[in-house]
Parts: C-alpha cells; structure tokens; sequence
C-alpha cells in the first residue's frame, strides 16, 4: 500500500519510474533474444554473411550432421555426470554444516561461499595447477614412483573442475532442502531403535530430496551452459554445446548456426525444467 | 466531563463519519458507518480482532482509501484529501518511530513538514518531551528506549503538531500488564489536559471502559452500539453487546410478550418478543440466598426469581464464583467475598433473585 | 539448539569434500610466489618475479583500470535504473508487477554464452563491439536484476507503517521517500552496489563477446592468457583479485554493521 494519498499517486508515477529499466531490457535483452530466436532461421553463406532468406536448414542440419548429435548427447552425459559428482560431493558438506553450529557453522558457511566470489577463470587456474602433467597430482604420483596420469585437456578435467565450481550452487541448495529437517526426527528413529545408518537411509535422506532435486536442477543447467571451464580445461579437446555456440560465433562466424545451437540449450533447459516440476510434484 | 462532551456531540459531530464503507472485493471490512465525535472527546472503537475498527481508523487518516461515505472534520470534507493535509496525529501498534532519527528528530519531523521556524521547533519539541517525562533522552535512538519510553516518544510524536485528531491504534497493546495500566492513566490525563480530540482502537473492554467518554462497539464491520461505557453495561443495544462487554448469563428460551417460560418459572423482561430469545443477566446483578425462602422484595422494582441448588463453588480472592443449576441451566453467579459469610457448598439449595430491569432480551435466530 | 556431534564418518567425508572444494583456491597462493619460468607444482623455486611481472605486462594493468571503471559506472547506473523500478514495483505496485518484476530478473534465468552471442548479433549492426558503451550496456542487463531482486527485498522488509507515519505527520510522498526510505534502505543500497560491482568485476563470458583488440577487461585478460600459455603470473593476479574482492566485502560489511547498529528494534 502506497505510504500517502490513496489514489492520489496513479500508475503514470510508476510507469515512469519503470521507463530506465525497461529500455535496458529492451535494447540488451529482449530485442537481442527475440532477434537470437529468428537468427535461427536465417540462411547464412559460407564467408559469415547473412541473407534476408528464411531458411530451416540450420535446424535439420543439426540432425544431418553426426555431430551435432553427439554433441547434444555427450554435452548432456558429461553435464549429468557433473551433477551426480557434484552432489556426492556436496553431500556430506551441506549435512555437516547443516548439524554445525555457532562460530563454526558460520566459518565453514563463509569458506562454502567464498568461491562464489572467486572468479572462475581463477578456479579453473588452480585446477590446471593441480592437475597439469607437472602439477600438484602427477608431482604427488612421482614421488610415490607412480606413473604420470594425463588429467587435463580431456573430459576428466573438464568433469572434475566444474564439478568443484558448481559444488557451493549445490551445498546451498542442499541446506535449504535441509531446513525442512528437525534433528528430533533423527532423535524419534533413535528411540524406535534405528541405528544411525538406518536412521540416515529411512529418514535423513527422504527428507533431503526436495533440495537434493533442487541442487541437481540448478547444477545441470549451469553445467550444460558452463563455457570458461570447458573452454581452459577441455584444451579445445573436449567438445560441448556452449564452446561449440561461441566457435561458431567468434572464430566461425556462422552466426544462424551459433544462434540455432543457443537455441537447443534453452530447450535442453526448459525439458529439464520441465523433469523437475514433474518429481517435484510427487 | 463525559457527560458535558457527550452532550455536545448530540449535536454538530467535530469528526463526522456518514455511511463509511470498505469493501474488499465482495467483503464489507466497514459496512455503512455513521457516528459523531464531539471536541475534546476521548471514543473507543471497541470489537474483535477483524471487526473494522482498524480499517475504520486507517480510513479516518486517509491511509486506506474508503469505498464510500464521507469523512469531515470540522465541517470539513476530508474524505479525498491526502494523508499528508489531514492534519492528524496517529500512534501506531508498533510505534513506526523513525529508527535512524534521533528521539527529538522524530519529533522535529512533523514540525518541519509545517515548515515552522527552528526556534519554535526546537521549543515545542522539548515541551512535547516534557509533556511525556523523557527530558533526558532527546539525543537518543529509538531502539536505545525501553517499550513504554518508545510509546511515549510515538505518543509526543503525533501531539507536538497539535493535530486536530488523535488516532491510537492499539497504542498499548505492545506493553506488559504494568505498563499498560500506567500508560492508560497517562494517556488519559494528557488527552484531558490538551482536550484532544481522541479515538482509541482496542480489542480491551477494561481499556475502553476506563479511559473513555464514549465506546463504538464494532461487529463484523457494523456500528452494534455507540454510547457511554454505562449504556453498554446497563443498556446493552445487542446480544453481541451484551456479551461483548462484561461477564454476563445467556439463557436460550422462548419469549412470549415480556414474559418467558422456565422449566415452570415465569421470568420477566424488559421488553417484549414474541419467539426464539436469549434471556441475559450478569453474574454479579445475581442476588442468591441460602434455602428456599423468598427473599425480601427489594425497594428497586420488580425481581425476577428462581430456586436452585449450588453446582460448584470457586473462590477468586475478592469474589466468589458459583455455579447454581436452576431451571435445568448452570447459571453463574458471584458474590462479593466482602462480609465473610461462610461460601455456600455445592449440593445446598439457593433461591436466585434479580431485578426485571437487568434482564435483557435479544431476539435469536431461530 | 544444540550441536549434535558428526559421526566419524560425516567428518572424515566432509573434511575431504571440503579439501576438494578449497584446493584450486588455496593452490594459487604458493603457486604466485613461484620462481619458475612455467607452471609446475610445487615450485622448484621461489621468488615474487611474477608480481613483479604484473607490472610490465601493459594490457593487464589496462585491462584492470577498465574493469574498476567500468564495475564503478555499471553500480551506479544499475542502483539509478533499479531504485525508482524497485519503489515502483512493491510500494505503488501498478497491475502486473509481479510479472514486470519475473520479466526484468528474467536475463539471470538466461546461460550468459547465449545472452552474450544474442548481444553479439545486435550489437554488432550498432556498431557496439569492442566499445566501452557495449561493454556497459552489456554488464547492466546482468547487474540491474540483481540490484532489482536485492533492493526489492530491502524495501518489502521495511515496515510500510514508518512510511505512514511519516504521511500522518505531513510528509508528502516524495518527501517520506528521501526522509525515511531511502535512508532506511542504506544498508540493502549498500549490499547492492557491492553486489553489482563484484558481478561486473568478475563478469567473463558476456565481456569475452563484446571485448576486442581496442578495449579488453582483466577477466578477459587473464582468460586469453591462460588460454594460451601456462605460467604462474595469473597466479600472481588471481592473489592480488582475491585479496581486493576480500577489501570489497570487509568494506560493505562494516557499512551494514553500521547499518545494522541503527536499525536494530526499529
């Protein structure tokens, strides 16, 4: 409710109080998106110049070439595989701090965001100083007269290093799902004789699962839309749908195809939307 | 006072309220509500939680818009003029102090809108201070205040614009048991002094009894009664009323003329129906005597009379409740534990006795 | 509620999830004091070369003034452009304000490799790319909604009867809004400039497409460079950034404690 007259203040106050952000939105992101949308359906020539034809050859090409269905299919493997690491990971951290409390619960908190603030360009640095033929893993190898693993530059890099990126996305969602859990619950499966294992299996995890989809949803989609990661520790090896969207955008300069596999991440995004709202409805 | 302030309202109200009306899609908040309030006069606006008596207020400051009907103050029609030419103070339940200004800043703020002169700011802002005893904390921050040091400051807040209207919502509903009694004293006696014209929102009986000239009872949006805190207890206008304030016994019957049939007894009212009633008599106008003598009758008019045998006997310092089954009904009855009489025991047999005028009769819906 | 001890297990498994989670962080600091001309850890040497090397690398000192202009300009544009949308959308909540509100946040909902390219096209026939104004536009169509979605939390959380009060007592609304709300809102507008300065400080993808040989930005820079080659000076940097986003947090951090002091039981 408006804080003076009622009445007195229409909505042509608003309106011109929205009038900044709404022309921001419409010149870099609403125009740019609808115009994204229809690039898709642009026939464009080999040298990178566009036509004024309409054309669905980008779209069916997608299904001619081998390629691209590959590519769709190993973006979405590896992403699920990222997810599931992911949450292995994340796992244990967010219950731990989910059972912390006082000085400790808000220290471990910080070092769980702290990532979030770092740059991914730098994260992704670090995991090329640990898992470079000399970094830290194969260093460690050698000294244990080991032989020197190839880490980097392959899928498992890739696998690895965002799984770490993407692991504080998923803890906080983790603990938010775990807002629903009263320790007492643990407590009552204590006293109807379950032992801690079983109270974990029968109780703690079933009560987990809303932010465990949460945390998954929230992963795969980051992950399947991630690009500086891949882009460093993939080494240009390891083809996915977002380093393919930005060849074909700076180096290619085949723009419809560019804007027609942008097209195909939202879809993946909007099918994966469309999976969770399902489970979570049950 | 009440009486003389009361008179004056009979006739041109300095608030006037005429048909006032808000409706929430098809949900009447405040249905069709009409009354005056004289100058200087100190009005409840009493009922339940939902009643309207809040949405009321809120309407009179201009805070909500209302539906329909007229507000004016004065003569004149405020009901489309902004909040902010309304020239009212308000206290707020939560006391809506302004956190980041100092004590004297809050008060300062309305004195500025006017545009007054900083000398005079700064001279009512300490008489205003004074007005509530807080000399000594103008520098401070509301939230270093005690809860009753922050009602004081939002109670200062809206008098040092002398506004022509007062509005307190709840004021004391935040403040422990203490507090809250010596507030109300305090309220009442700077209202008086300054003859501020006052409405008071409260779900408290005991606050609108004790503290004000005159009480509107609101039900579900409606004015059920507005009148001095006697003609309530005494002259109840409705069952709602009736039950509303004070204790009283509710007795389902069926009404023939002013007379009503009891499991054999005749009982009196003082009015008359025709069908489904509810007979009401408080517990306290119960007069009981041990045995099945007929009492005296009294020099006060016609009584009403039953005979009955005491249910259960609870003691509560300075009275003494009782259960007394007569008619095939558990009447509650007390007694004053004043003369020291030996409490009556459960299972001895009472004749209950009551005047005719105390009997109010509401018809119910059948 | 009181601290249920973890089982052995829980901690022994989080201790090693957390080890995973920091390690790439932790790694750079030892990493930047390294004395080798290449990457290798550890280090076979150990010197402060690279920090030095910091400051005879042009571009990057270049690119690093670029990004603090420009985070600098896009905070105050984003809270000019989201304080009057935020005011208008929760207190005077004109038909469809939740809608306008879904509608503005929406860009966030979008993967930035998809709104940079979308930029890219459009931009591109503006004759934008490679230019300050894209690079500034560009940043604002990430950081308004979050300066939109912070501020609107800020101001929903002030109670609306100190407004009213404020009313009551003669203010008009322009007034109540500069005498009570806005300084009220300090400490959301406090965390929403920190927000937006740290999202645009570090913003990468959207700027790898608006970025050129003309104009380029320190994240831009340092991915070009580890992109092609492998050496401890953005180690060197990445400390240097860590450290200054640390000041930037301490900095807002005791802005809202100060915030915090004057609004407690308000």
């Amino acid at each position: 409710m408006s804080a003076g007259a009622p009445g007195a203040r229409g909505p042509m106050l608003a309106v011109a109080l929205l009038i900044p952000i709404f022309a921001v939105n419409a010149l870099v992101f609403f125009w740019p998106t609808f115009n994204l949308f229809k690039m898709s359906f642009i026939r464009g020539e080999a040298t990178g110049a566009l036509t004024d034809e309409t054309t669905l050859a980008n779209w069916t090409g997608l299904f001619r070439d081998s390629f691209y269905s590959e590519l769709l299919v190993s973006s979405v493997t590896i992403s699920l595989v990222i997810t599931a690491l992911t949450l292995v990971l994340s796992y244990p951290i967010a219950l731990y701090l989910h059972r912390a409390r006082g000085l400790r619960r808000t220290v471990l908190l910080v070092l769980v965001i702290s990532p979030l603030l770092t740059s991914a360009v730098v994260r992704t640095y670090g995991w090329i100083a640990i898992l470079s033929d000399g970094g830290l893993v194969n260093s460690l190898l050698k000294a244990l007269g080991l032989p020197a693993q190839r880490l980097i530059f392959n899928t498992q890099g890739v696998v690895l290093g965002l799984a770490e990126i993407l692991m504080p996305y998923m803890i906080l969602a983790l603990l938010a799902g775990f807002g629903r859990l009263d320790a007492r619950l643990e407590e009552a499966a204590a006293t109807l004789g379950a032992r801690p294992r079983q109270a974990f299996w029968r109780v703690v995890l079933p009560l987990s699962l809303p932010g465990v989809m949460l945390g998954c949803l929230l992963c795969f989609v980051l992950a399947v839309s991630s690009f500086i990661t891949p882009k460093l520790l993939g080494g240009g090896r390891v083809f996915l749908l977002a380093t393919e969207i930005y060849d074909q955008a700076i180096v290619t300069l085949n723009w419809p195809l560019a804007a027609t596999l942008s097209m195909v991440v939202l879809i993946v995004f909007g099918l994966a939307l469309a999976l969770y709202a399902r489970a979570a409805r049950l | 006072m009440a009486g003389a302030t009361s008179a004056d309202a009979a006739g041109e109200g300095f608030l006037s309220l005429r048909g006032l009306t808000k409706r929430y899609g098809g949900f009447a908040a405040v249905d069709d509500l009409s009354l005056d309030i004289g100058k200087g006069e100190l009005v409840a606006f009493l009922g339940p939680s939902g009643c309207g008596k809040t949405t009321s207020l809120r309407m009179i400051a201009g805070l909500i818009e209302a539906s329909a009907g007229r507000i004016a103050v004065d003569g004149r029609d405020l009901t489309h003029v902004p909040t902010y030419e309304r020239d009212m103070g308000m206290v707020f339940q939560s006391y809506a102090l302004f956190p980041h200004m100092s004590v004297a800043g809050n008060l300062a703020f309305g004195l500025e809108m006017r545009k007054l002169a900083r000398a005079e700011i700064e001279r009512r802002v300490r008489e205003a201070l004074a007005l509530v005893h807080l000399e000594a904390l103008g520098d401070r921050k509301p939230a270093q205040l005690s809860g009753g040091q922050q009602q004081r400051v939002a109670l200062a807040r809206a008098l040092v614009i002398r506004p022509s209207i007062l509005l307190l919502d709840e004021p004391l509903s935040n403040l422990d048991a203490k507090l809250r009694d010596d507030m109300r004293a305090e309220i009442r006696d700077i209202q008086t002094r300054l003859k501020a014209t006052t409405i008071f929102v409260t779900h408290d009986q005991m606050e609108a009894l004790t503290m004000c000239d005159r009480v509107a009872v609101m039900n579900r949006g409606r004015l059920e009664q507005l009148g001095t805190p006697e003609d309530l207890y005494e002259r109840p206008a409705s069952a709602f009323v009736a039950t509303f304030v004070g204790r009283i016994n509710r007795i389902e019957a069926t009404a023939e003329g002013d007379v009503v049939r009891l499991g054999g007894e005749a009982l009196r009212a003082a009015r008359s129906a025709h069908g489904p009633v509810e007979l009401m008599v408080r517990p306290h106008r119960i007069e009981m005597s041990a045995g099945a003598a007929a009492p005296p009758q009294a020099q006060d008019g016609p009584r009403n009379m039953l005979s009955g045998r005491v249910a259960r006997s609870v003691f509560a310092g300075d009275l003494q409740h009782y259960e007394v089954e007569a008619a095939g009904r558990l009447l509650s009855v007390e007694r004053s534990t004043v003369s020291h009489e030996p409490p009556l025991r459960p299972g001895e047999a009472v004749t209950l006795s009551w005047r005719v005028a105390d009997t109010f009769m509401f018809e119910r819906a059948s | 509620m009181d601290e249920r001890p973890a089982s052995p297990t829980l901690t022994i498994l989080a201790s090693l999830a957390f080890v995973f989670l920091l390690a790439p962080v932790v790694i750079v600091l030892p990493l930047s004091f390294s004395g080798d001309a290449f990457m290798a850890f550890p280090p076979q040497s150990w010197s402060a070369r690279w920090y030095a090397a910091i400051f005879s690398h042009a571009r990057l000192i270049e690119a690093f003034f670029v990004s603090l202009g420009l985070a600098a300009t896009v905070t105050a544009l984003s809270l000019m452009i989201a304080l009057p949308a935020t005011y208008a959308l929760v207190r005077l909540r004109p038909p469809g304000a939740e809608a306008m509100f879904s509608l503005f946040t929406a860009p966030l909902l979008l993967p930035t490799i998809v709104l940079g390219l979308a930029i890219l096209i459009v931009f591109a026939g503006l004759g934008l790319l490679g230019t300050w104004r894209g690079l500034l536009l560009a940043h604002l169509v990430v950081c308004t909604p979050y300066a939109l979605r912070v501020l609107a939390t800020s101001l929903a959380n002030l109670p609306a009867d100190v407004e009213q009060a404020a009313a009551t007592l003669g203010a008009r609304p322009a007034t109540v809004f500069r005498r009570v709300t806005l300084p009220l809102m300090l400490p959301g507008v406090a965390a929403t400039g920190a927000l937006c300065f740290l999202v645009s400080f570090d913003e990468t993808v959207l700027s790898l497409f608006m970025t050129g040989p003309r104009i380029s930005t320190l994240p831009v820079e340092m991915f070009h460079h580890v992109e092609s080659r492998a050496d401890p000076l953005v180690a060197a940097v990445s400390v240097l950034l860590v450290g200054f986003t640390l000041l930037v947090v301490v900095l807002v951090d005791r802005s809202l404690g100060l915030g915090k002091a004057f609004l407690k039981g308000g």
